[in-house]
């Protein structure tokens, strides 16, 4: 056994106040104390002169008036259970997990129903089509973004398939008109900038009226490493395409505003 | 409740160390038990045993002031012997009681609850209201003074 003073001065404190029953020992400094006085003479010497009181003080008789007197029912009440005790409960925590897990579920939906608009799953595949375009595939025209729409309307007669204003300045490489896979007219221009791509199709419409579906704004889109920023107008939807990701379109379709 | 039962005969016993008088303590005792009906009848029952401690320490140190002050003086410090067990166990309860009732308050509590070995270290801080520190050197110096005392009045050696 060694002595105390290779302990440090807090244990040394402490040790004064540890009690004999390990399980009374219910402070963290405490126990380190103890662990650390365990091998020293002091704490064995102090640890039987305290074991040898309590017995002594075990050993203060009770009076038989003391031991009948003794209530029967409890006088201290029942503790309240807080909210810790709850969530420390393995069914309350399983319960609040699954909750939060389908909240977190539902809000993602309602984030991803909010993002969505008319004619989403149409301009996700021309994407698709954008990525795998070359400019062979086009007729040759040379011209503004924003004349695009007199070619269309008289080359094609696709009346409508306008470029917005924010892409009309783009100079154009070339251009082609074809049937996606549901019969609809798509127009597909490429721009200089960017390689960016232009599509012009018409709006998703309503199966019992047959009128076009509407939204305000411009609306992000990505797939396969590609994004577009579409804008309907007059029941026909632009999508400005290029690979790379909504920064790179935020300038353009921000321009107006400016 | 056997447990709660086990509490309250230790209650009697820390009593009995705060005043080394069976009737007085009996007396704590049972006006300590009056008060915590009386509570739990309006119902605001205890919330936990360390209520009947803290009230009947307080009832025995009002108690104490009524009878000899114990004095403010310096006692004779003796360090811990190997064999204070064996002088420690020619002692009677009795004496235990006096030596302890006579230490002045706050040494008189932590002795009386330390010894009952009946508190974690943290309840024993909170019955007291003691600091870490307060409550070590209080336990230290007890310690050392009853070695003194039993060095006085058991010689070790003696049969």
């Amino acid at each position: 056994m060694s002595t105390a003073a290779q302990l440090s001065r807090r244990d040394k404190v402490l040790i004064h106040c540890a009690p004999i029953r390990e399980d009374r020992v219910d402070d963290r400094a405490l126990r380190t104390a103890v662990h650390h006085a365990r091998k020293t003479e002091a704490f064995a010497v102090q640890q039987s002169f305290d074991k040898a009181v309590i017995a002594l003080a075990r050993a203060v008789p009770i009076p038989k008036e003391i031991i009948e007197w003794v209530p029967t029912e409890s006088f201290i009440a029942t503790p309240r259970r807080t909210w810790k005790k709850y969530v420390q409960n393995p069914v309350f925590l399983a319960t609040g997990i699954a909750a939060l897990v389908i909240a977190v579920i539902l809000i993602f939906q309602l984030v991803d129903r909010l993002n969505r608009f008319p004619g989403e799953t149409t301009a996700r595949r021309l994407l698709t089509t954008a990525g795998s375009a070359h400019a062979m595939m086009l007729d040759p025209v040379k011209t503004d973004a924003g004349g695009i729409g007199d070619y269309l309307f008289m080359k094609h007669r696709l009346s409508h398939y306008d470029v917005p204003p924010e892409f009309a300045e783009l100079k154009t490489i070339g251009c082609r008109v074809f049937d996606d896979e549901e019969g609809q007219r798509v127009a597909q221009v490429w721009a200089v900038e960017k390689k960016m791509q232009f599509f012009l199709f018409p709006a998703e419409r309503d199966p019992k009226t047959g009128a076009a579906k509407h939204f305000t704004g411009w609306r992000y889109v990505d797939q396969d490493r590609w994004t577009g920023v579409v804008k309907e107008q007059n029941g026909v939807c632009f999508m400005a395409a290029l690979r790379g990701n909504e920064k790179d379109l935020a300038p353009y379709v921000s321009k107006k505003n400016e | 409740m056997a447990e709660e039962k086990q509490d309250l005969l230790q209650l009697y016993r820390f009593c009995f160390l705060m005043l080394a008088d069976a009737a007085k303590a009996q007396e704590i005792f049972h006006a300590t038990l009056r008060e915590a009906a009386q509570q739990a009848a309006n119902g605001e029952a205890p919330r936990d045993r360390l209520w009947f401690f803290r009230n009947a320490r307080w009832r025995c140190l009002e108690a104490g002031e009524q009878g000899l002050q114990a004095e403010e003086a310096d006692l004779e410090q003796e360090e811990l012997a190997a064999g204070a067990a064996s002088q420690i166990e020619k002692l009677e309860p009795q004496q235990l009681a006096v030596w302890i009732a006579g230490a002045p308050d706050p040494q008189r509590s932590a002795m009386a609850l330390f010894y009952l070995d009946e508190f974690s270290y943290r309840e024993l801080l909170s019955v007291t209201e003691l600091k870490p520190p307060e409550l070590s050197k209080l336990l230290r110096d007890g310690r050392r003074q009853f070695q003194a005392w039993l060095d006085a009045t058991i010689p070790a050696g003696q049969p």
